[in-house]
């Protein structure tokens, strides 16, 4: 383990503070939540935040009041970002609304690293590339190559992918992503809302990183706006055991649904693109439209248009229409 | 779990043959067991160990200073200060274990330190200091400047002219006479087997490494009490451990004191002496202090071992009756740089066919090493076999089941066996799976994207009789006290050997006190490897209780402080005739084709291991067999990046191990019997459930499915992309 320092800040400002004073005295930091994952990556040596080295500084959010809890309002829902895993998976609000994410929570990990891991964590969790995860200077360890594209790939990105070919871990990103949800951000000079559009990058925009804040901005919570009623939503995760494991392929599923007809349709595809991917394409065939076994094959062979496997990942593009297609028609059949 | 005995009335038991929880379960479960790197000592330092980050590498120069220097950093020992200390746990070559004569000849030595390394992960240097942070930040500080030389990672090509050479002598391991020589079996007039034959098939069958993956990674507590060595741990063999570490010090089998009280699973992993138990030695010498090393989860996975990999090459004649002519199988094992075991490939044993050839060539290679895991030479050659054998059978039109009872060895004049149940298992299991219902007599048949199927396979095991010691000891109070050189690396020896005490003793179990794991105190043991600790110390504690017995019935139990002493090294035969567990697993799966996914929906195993002394866990160990029998199926895989050499999956988490959550519905059923060896007619149990697994699960698949897979693992991406 590399040696590091711990600071607890007791309040947003106060880590922001922390964090900024130790970047301006060329000290690396990273935010720490539940520190599943980040100490891991200390252990073992492997910097964390893009740009920088293996933190020499961690701030802790654990004591930062209000920063953890879920929130009811009129329009919206608000999720603290150091609101654990599992709080978030059996919360009752969460699970009637918006079911796709308590059912993407709940396939996250093992009940030990969800009652310790939270949201924030969990969005922000690095890919777990076993390029990035051992130690290979890649695009996201500050280098200029992506080993999986001659190398080993099967779990790697059949869509959105070049230069960097990762996968985007998080689960809850993507069913987040699918109800609309805003990312809150506190950094230095205040707040800033994020949508997924705006909060996720792809690669090609910067290889290093999977996410726009910066080193000084806190994850402080998500907002999701709260589904019209007739709104119906699923996740599915394929995963090649049945706990502790990433999506090989995952989707998240939500349709407002009145009298049998798909009045909108939001299709968001987890473990085949280095950030959450909305099946735009495959949205657009559902909407209007009564859901039918053949449309929502027709949805499935949509939401995979224009994947490029690598040598070892061609399984994917199956799978993951596969999963779009089930996903759409568990949705469809009555309840 | 079901029982049934077999043919044959067994003499009835007391204590023997019911269900007992483990005497140590309790503080097993509350945490009070002591493992190896639970200890502390006055003044005890921590080490850590450094590991080469390159395939294959010269090591011009190490420059230790600024890792000295620093600050609580006690001792450093390299390749430079150490260069020659062998480690010689078992033998090296051939899977002679335990025989020092051929440790002696043996050209390609392993030792502690080696130079040029031959894989990532090797260790290179070691530090000892006051506390673990310092100890892995001085090995942040010490400077190597390797020359890379290039590396070879797959078998066939390491055969290759022009590979890179990682012996002077080539790639093709030496055998114990030092001769590169493949390991040959031959029976029967292999040409003539396929003259007779109406059919001959040839197929390619491939098996992935896998790590044992035991749940405690090793460690290794070392001090020194002037000349003597005390050693702390984990081993699957304290008396083999003992004599392996004492000759590498060069020292007196009586010098060095080996325990190890409580350890998290071995599988094969922890068999015998490591080169970790070395440089804890060397630490503790250098640094005059108790030495505490231990072995990180990635450090465990990268520097022990697992099984190897194969490729396999069968050539098959076949009468059109179905009775198989001539098997011929050549076949390569992938042993990383150094020859740990043997690298055979079993199963071919479990067929009669009087006309078979064999040639396995175990190979070198700049992957980690292989080494034992559970039955180490089974799985892999049970599943290209019988895989093979079903296939041939779905080809000429008969049932696998029925084939396999026309095929496999039988008792004959020349192949006699102590008793044999192997049709009894297979009708039991047929009959409890219903096998002729459940299987589809089309493979692939089902037109959904779900496709259901079933798949069998069948096993014998050796579980032989021989050499091990017990002492039994009784006082005026009528207190027994069992010394016993074992450790408990999951399948309950303490218990069981107690439970084997009281039944001869006819004392309940609560008049037993074991004491284990501690060569000064206990006799030799055979060791927990090869699944023999019940079949051979079992059969030992029956003596020394049988004798005990007869000095209480002569002499009357001792007085005031007196005791009475007992103690038995019996050495057993079976005068020729071949010992064996049997077995038959009978597999239902779901095959979801388009997400390439596998359901067990019914697994029914059917053992028969003689007498059960402990049905408790005796099922578990076959369940847990079985569960790592299916991720080898399925799942489990060192994968390595193929330009660098960089090994990519190691750990649970990569290599995809099945966790609780994954364990199907395992129906386990025990065929019993006494044939008179043994304590009470007991067999081998540990490795039986794992060897016959990945076949039956692979057998499933094709049924399903109708497509035949002949590389291990059948993943997900494997499914889906032959069936898409």
């Amino acid at each position: 383990m590399k040696t590091f320092t711990n600071r607890d800040a007791r309040t947003l400002e106060e880590a922001v503070r922390l964090a900024r004073e130790a970047l301006d005295g060329g000290q690396s930091v990273s935010f720490a939540g539940g520190g599943t994952d980040l100490l891991q990556l200390v252990k073992d040596r492997v910097a964390n935040r893009p740009g920088q080295s293996v933190p020499d500084i961690l701030v802790s959010l654990r004591d930062v009041e209000n920063l953890s809890g879920i929130a009811r309002a009129e329009g919206e829902v608000r999720v603290g970002g150091l609101t654990t895993v599992g709080t978030l998976a059996g919360d009752p609000l969460i699970g009637e609304e918006f079911t796709a994410l308590a059912e993407a929570a709940r396939s996250v990990a093992t009940p030990q690293i969800r009652n310790a891991g939270t949201v924030a964590g969990n969005i922000m969790q690095r890919p777990w590339c076993w390029y990035y995860r051992n130690g290979f200077p890649c695009y996201k360890a500050g280098g200029s190559q992506c080993y999986s594209i001659t190398g080993e790939n099967g779990l790697h990105a059949i869509l959105g992918g070049g230069p960097s070919f990762i996968v985007h871990p998080s689960d809850l990103a993507t069913a987040l992503t699918a109800f609309g949800a805003v990312f809150e951000a506190h950094g230095p000079s205040g707040e800033r809302a994020l949508a997924a559009p705006d909060f996720f990058v792809l690669p090609s925009t910067d290889p290093e990183r999977e996410n726009v804040l910066a080193d000084d901005e806190v994850l402080a919570a998500v907002r999701i706006p709260r589904p019209p009623t007739g709104t119906r939503s699923a996740f599915h995760k394929v995963m090649d055991r049945n706990a502790w494991t990433h999506a090989v392929v995952s989707a998240a599923v939500v349709l407002e649904l009145r009298d049998g007809i798909c009045e909108s349709a939001r299709i968001v595809l987890g473990g085949v693109a280095p950030v959450p991917w909305r099946a735009e394409a495959a949205e657009a065939l559902l909407e209007g439209e009564r859901v039918t076994t053949e449309l929502a094959g027709e949805a499935g062979a949509a939401a995979v248009l224009g994947a490029v496997p690598l040598s070892g990942n061609a399984y994917k593009v199956p799978l993951a229409r596969t999963v779009v297609e089930r996903t759409i028609l568990g949705l469809q059949a009555p309840a | 779990m079901m029982r049934r005995q077999s043919a044959g009335q067994m003499a009835p038991t007391v204590t023997v043959g019911h269900d007992v929880p483990r005497i140590d379960a309790y503080e097993r479960v509350t945490g009070r067991a002591t493992y190896t790197r639970d200890l502390r000592l006055p003044g005890m330092l921590y080490a850590r160990v450094l590991r080469s980050p390159h395939p294959h590498a010269r090591m011009r120069s190490i420059d230790v200073s600024q890792a000295e220097a620093l600050e609580g950093v006690r001792a450093v020992i390299t390749y430079e200060t150490h260069p020659g200390v062998v480690y010689g746990s078992g033998s090296i070559a051939g899977g002679r274990q335990y025989n020092d004569q051929i440790k002696d000849i043996t050209v390609h030595r392993r030792h502690m330190f080696d130079n040029p390394v031959k894989f990532v992960g090797q260790p290179v240097a070691a530090v000892a200091a006051v506390d673990r942070h310092t100890a892995e930040e001085a090995l942040g500080l010490i400077r190597i400047d390797y020359e890379e030389l290039p590396f070879v990672l797959d078998p066939e090509e390491a055969l290759e002219d022009g590979a890179p050479r990682i012996w002077p002598e080539g790639n093709l391991a030496l055998d114990f006479e030092n001769e590169p020589r493949p390991m040959t079996l031959s029976r029967g007039d292999i040409e003539a087997g396929f003259a007779a034959a109406d059919e001959i098939f040839e197929d390619r069958y491939t098996t992935a490494f896998v790590h044992d993956a035991q749940m405690e990674p090793r460690s290794a507590l070392a001090h020194w009490e002037g000349e003597k060595l005390i050693l702390h741990t984990p081993t699957q063999g304290i008396s083999n451990c003992r004599h392996d570490n004492a000759r590498d010090l060069g020292i007196a089998d009586h010098q060095v004191q080996v325990i190890c009280k409580y350890m998290g699973g071995g599988f094969g992993d922890k068999n015998g002496s490591y080169y970790f138990d070395l440089i804890a030695a060397m630490l503790a010498r250098e640094a005059d202090a108790p030495v505490l090393l231990e072995l990180s989860r990635k450090d465990d996975w990268l520097g022990t071992h697992g099984r190897w990999h194969t490729v396999q090459d069968f050539r098959v004649g076949v009468r059109r009756d179905g009775t198989v002519t001539a098997i011929r199988l050549d076949a390569l094992s992938g042993m990383g740089p150094y020859l740990r075991r043997s690298g055979g490939i079993g199963g071919l044993d479990a067929y009669g066919c009087p006309n078979v050839e064999r040639v396995v060539r175990p190979v070198h290679t700049n992957r980690m090493v292989s080494g034992n895991f559970r039955a180490p030479s089974d799985p892999q050659g049970y599943f290209a076999l019988q895989s093979m054998m079903d296939d041939i059978a779905y080809r000429i039109g008969i049932d696998p089941v029925e084939f396999t009872l026309m095929n496999m060895q039988r008792p004959t004049d020349d192949v006699r066996f102590t008793n044999y149940t192997l049709d009894e298992c297979i009708g039991t299991g047929a009959d409890l799976f219903d096998w002729s219902a459940r299987r589809q007599a089309a493979p692939g048949s089902d037109s959904g994207p779900v496709k259901r199927g079933a798949g069998f396979a069948f096993m014998m095991f050796r579980s032989g009789v021989g050499p091990s010691s017990a002492i039994l000891r009784v006082d005026s109070e009528e207190r027994y006290t069992l010394f016993v050189g074992v450790t408990d690396i999951g399948p309950g020896a303490k218990t069981t050997l107690a439970l084997i005490a009281a039944e001869e003793l006819g004392v309940p179990l609560s008049q037993v006190e074991v004491v284990w794991g501690d060569t000064d105190r206990c006799p030799y043991s055979v060791g927990e490897s090869g699944s023999r600790t019940t079949t051979m110390t079992g059969y030992a504690v029956v003596e020394a209780a049988r004798d005990l017995k007869r000095q209480i019935a002569e002499q009357g139990l001792p007085r005031g402080a007196a005791v009475r002493i007992a103690s038995a090294t019996p050495t057993p035969s079976t005068e020729g005739r071949r010992r064996m567990c049997f077995g038959a697993h009978f597999v239902e799966v779901e095959v979801d084709a388009p997400l390439g996914h596998v359901e067990i929906t019914r697994y029914v195993a059917v053992h028969e291991s003689g007498r059960i002394l402990n049905p408790l866990p005796a099922r578990d160990q076959i369940r847990g067999a079985i569960l790592q029998g299916v991720g080898q199926a399925l799942h489990e895989d060192l994968l390595y990046d193929g330009r660098n050499g960089q090994p990519l999956t190691a750990g649970y988490y990569g290599a995809r191990h099945l966790t609780h959550l994954d364990v199907p519905e395992i129906e386990v059923t025990f065929i019993e019997t006494d044939d008179g060896y043994g304590p009470y007619g007991a067999k081998t149990v540990g490795e039986a459930g794992i060897i016959l697994a990945p076949a039956a699960v692979a057998n499933a698949v094709f049924n399903a499915t109708g497509h035949r897979f002949r590389d291990l693992p059948i993943t997900r991406a494997r499914i889906a992309g032959a069936l898409a």
